[in-house]
């Protein structure tokens, strides 16, 4: 009797002390991230997904214990698409105590990176903005962990090589792009890797917004190319994919940038899509740990952050990464300088990620004080009617070529 | 009783014409001056660097449109593309080593260059086809910028400009760029309020009302409008590239895209057309009340504690803001600025009112 009684204290006391633990650990200061997207105008067609996936995921981390013990907070604001609203966003958020922030927005992000860079707080940019910024030793504050359009275009080159059998001398590559800074900005390197390789690079410029591509197209029936590289976003895909049908082109041959998803695809019609090909650094699909987590955990029992088609969206995924990423640097920066979380030990935590790819979710990348890119590994998948299907492994080619393109802009940025 | 006419009587020409007639609206103009100056000790810098800057900015910026469509009635749908050239001019001279006060001149003069170029589209043809005019000349600057990377800078278009310095002093400091918005406003107002009483003003509004008329007059309707279109485009481009030198920091071509040239025309149109005042309103309700709607969603259903969606919480601001347009615009269609008049002239001889009948 007296053994169980002291049995019985000795547990709830047990009990008392862990649940003193938990409340010092919720007590912890809560980690911030500055959401600023643009939820209503241009960018709206990825923005719900990512907001989604990052609300998502933070309620998984906080019900998890959070980052080392601190409770992650994220704050989700519009700003529209308006550089100023952007800023106006950052500059209040930045009061309030936030240092980490994303924009989803190249103008914004532009425009918000002068004062970032001034500031010293954390920059992140992956997908969106410039692409010199990987260069950590002159964007010392902004993190674009994943490749450059420049990166992403030369490993698309690297894969047409490696289906054409390791030879391009006499190979046909055309490139079809929205004849903006978005669409014009892997030109350069591929005339560099044209000149290189010895294949014939087409261009193919659309007008924006994309609606209008049958000279484009009529000119690929012309010149017959073996692949067409697109640079085209969102419904810019659908017409692209009747202009190919018309002119007898065939979709296995079409790689797209990784501004595709399953949107677009049913647009097309699941089985008219079968075997379009789209680079990127994020798996897509459903079958992730993470994503079957959150599935399994909030969207099983109605608690997820939004609807549930918004999850079987390859943008939901990229949210993750991109989310997952900040966590990861925040958990090394703590563990590596202790609570609270400063900018400092923040930008220590992404300098000092290595081989992190959130658990097959996405590339593995590894962030070091000079490559804030974190190397720009990107596979090929290819629509199979139902799901995304990796045609390749994570690899980055031809680093050396893209460097040298990278470095030379950024030096521009500090004339 | 607020606007006190009593003992305001004119007996000469220059008296009648004063900027401010009734001495309430030179107290009010003396007010929001004392205020200007004193803002960055009293306003809290976020407000006054996202907030004040970019509207005092805008302001001039809408002015300047207002010269050219409120006062010469040339509809202008060009006019970012215009601010594009003096922002770049400017940011260029600055970065080649020319000092930041004759970079914005630089910057001015070379929007008055090309935008007198409108002018001659707005001597051929008038009305709606001028708007499609301008608007073409909007993309055909889009697409410059778009294709010149030794204009914009590289491939990712987007130019730093180096820091401000005017008078020998770098400017870096959130009061500093605050002040140079502020003086640059006041030097535009006062401009505009003076363009009032002047023969080019009264010459402005004869080729606005009629410009076969105002020839019968004697009034040039080419030289003004010509005239109109580098003076507001000299606004511009100075405006552009104060813009770009103490707000953004550096220029990309979507600071000055389509979007942004129809947005400086809503500014002057909900502001009204020749109000000045009414600029000041119209960019207020154009630039930043939907920042300050979508601020006021997300308090209000944080503290209600609704569990709303993300895109929902970011539509609501944009139909709220959507309809407060058509609203005002139904209650008074000439504008913000002729909304404050109507209020001026009730209380003119309020409370006694009875005596206007």
């Amino acid at each position: 009797m007296k053994i169980r009684q002291h049995i019985r204290s000795v547990a709830i006391a047990a009990a008392l002390m862990t649940s003193a633990a938990v409340a010092s650990a919720q007590d912890k200061e809560p980690i911030r991230f500055g959401y600023c997207l643009d939820i209503s105008k241009s960018y709206s067609f990825i923005s719900p997904q990512v907001a989604q996936a990052v609300q998502d995921l933070s309620i998984y981390t906080n019900d998890n214990g959070g980052i080392e013990g601190h409770p992650v907070e994220i704050i989700v604001r519009d700003h529209g698409n308006e550089p100023q609203r952007g800023v106006e966003c950052y500059e209040q958020l930045k009061r309030e105590g936030v240092f980490t922030f994303y924009f989803l927005s190249t103008p914004v992000t532009n425009a918000v990176l002068p004062r970032a860079m001034k500031d010293g707080t954390i920059l992140m940019q992956s997908f969106a903005g410039r692409g010199d910024a990987v260069d950590g030793e002159v964007f010392e504050w902004v993190f674009p962990a994943g490749p450059t359009y420049w990166q992403q275009a030369a490993n698309d080159v690297a894969f047409i090589k490696d289906q054409l059998g390791g030879d391009l001398s006499d190979a046909k590559i055309g490139f079809i792009y929205l004849d903006y800074p978005f669409g014009q900005e892997p030109i350069e390197i591929l005339k560099t890797l044209a000149e290189k390789e010895g294949f014939a690079l087409e261009l193919y410029p659309v007008p924006l917004p994309g609606t209008d591509q049958s000279g484009a197209w009529s000119r690929v029936r012309r010149d017959q190319p073996d692949y067409v590289i697109s640079w085209i976003l969102a419904g810019g895909h659908v017409v692209a994919s009747r202009e190919m049908r018309r002119n007898r082109f065939p979709i296995d041959r079409y790689l797209s940038v990784n501004w595709m998803n399953e949107v677009d695809i049913r647009n097309i019609g699941e089985q008219e899509a079968k075997g379009i090909l789209r680079g990127t650094n994020v798996a897509g699909g459903q079958d992730i740990p993470i994503v079957k987590a959150i599935l399994d955990t909030y969207y099983a029992n109605g608690k997820g952050s939004g609807p549930e088609a918004n999850v079987r969206d390859v943008y939901y995924n990229m949210g993750l990464a991109l989310h997952s990423v900040a966590l990861e640097a925040a958990r090394l920066g703590i563990q590596q300088h202790g609570a609270p979380l400063t900018p400092e030990s923040m930008k220590a935590g992404y300098e000092s990620i290595v081989d992190f790819d959130a658990d097959g979710l996405m590339a593995p990348i590894t962030i070091t004080p000079s490559d804030h890119g974190g190397g720009g590994k990107t596979r090929v998948e290819q629509w199979d009617g139902e799901t995304w299907v990796p045609l390749t492994d994570w690899s980055a080619e031809y680093t050396d070529i893209v460097w040298e393109v990278v470095k030379e802009n950024s030096s521009k940025y500090e004339q | 009783m607020f606007y006190r006419l009593s003992g305001v009587y004119h007996t000469s020409y220059a008296s009648d014409s004063r900027i401010f007639k009734v001495p309430a609206d030179r107290n009010l103009a003396v007010f929001f001056l004392l205020f200007g100056l004193a803002a960055p000790f009293i306003v809290p810098s976020i407000y006054l660097n996202s907030y004040m800057l970019p509207w005092l900015i805008w302001t001039a910026a809408a002015l300047g449109l207002n010269l050219v469509t409120g006062w010469a009635g040339q509809l202008h749908l060009g006019y970012a593309a215009v601010m594009a050239v003096g922002a770049y001019s400017a940011v260029h001279a600055a970065r080649f080593g020319v000092p930041w006060e004759f970079a914005l001149i630089i910057g001015g003069l070379a929007s008055s260059v090309i935008g007198s170029l409108f002018a001659f589209a707005a001597l051929r043809v008038k009305g709606l086809y001028l708007a499609l005019t301008t608007l073409a000349m909007q993309f055909i600057m889009d697409w410059v910028l778009h294709h010149s990377p030794t204009v914009t800078g590289g491939s990712h278009a987007s130019l730093q400009s180096p820091t401000l310095a005017l008078l020998g002093q770098p400017i870096t400091s959130d009061a500093g760029f605050y002040y140079v918005a502020f003086g640059w406003c006041v030097l535009v107002t006062i401009f505009m309020l003076n363009l009032k009483r002047t023969g080019l003003g009264r010459a402005l509004v004869a080729v606005r009302e009629k410009d076969y008329a105002a020839a019968i007059l004697g009034v040039n309707s080419f030289y003004y409008k010509i005239l109109a279109f580098a003076a507001s485009s000299f606004i511009a481009g100075v405006s552009g590239a104060l813009l770009v030198a103490t707000f953004f920091f550096l220029a990309t071509p979507e600071q000055f895209s389509v979007a942004v040239s129809i947005q400086a025309l809503a500014m002057v149109i909900v502001g009204g057309l020749g109000s000045i005042i009414g600029s000041y309103f119209g960019v207020a309700l154009i630039l930043l009340v939907p920042g300050v709607i979508n601020n006021l969603v997300a308090a209000i259903a944080h503290t209600l504690g609704a569990q709303v969606n993300v895109e929902t919480l970011a539509h609501i601001p944009n139909a709220a803001y959507g309809a407060l347009i058509v609203i005002i615009l139904l209650i008074e269609p000439l504008g913000l600025g002729k909304l404050y008049g109507n209020i001026r002239e009730y209380l003119m001889v309020w409370p006694f009112d009875q005596f206007r009948k």
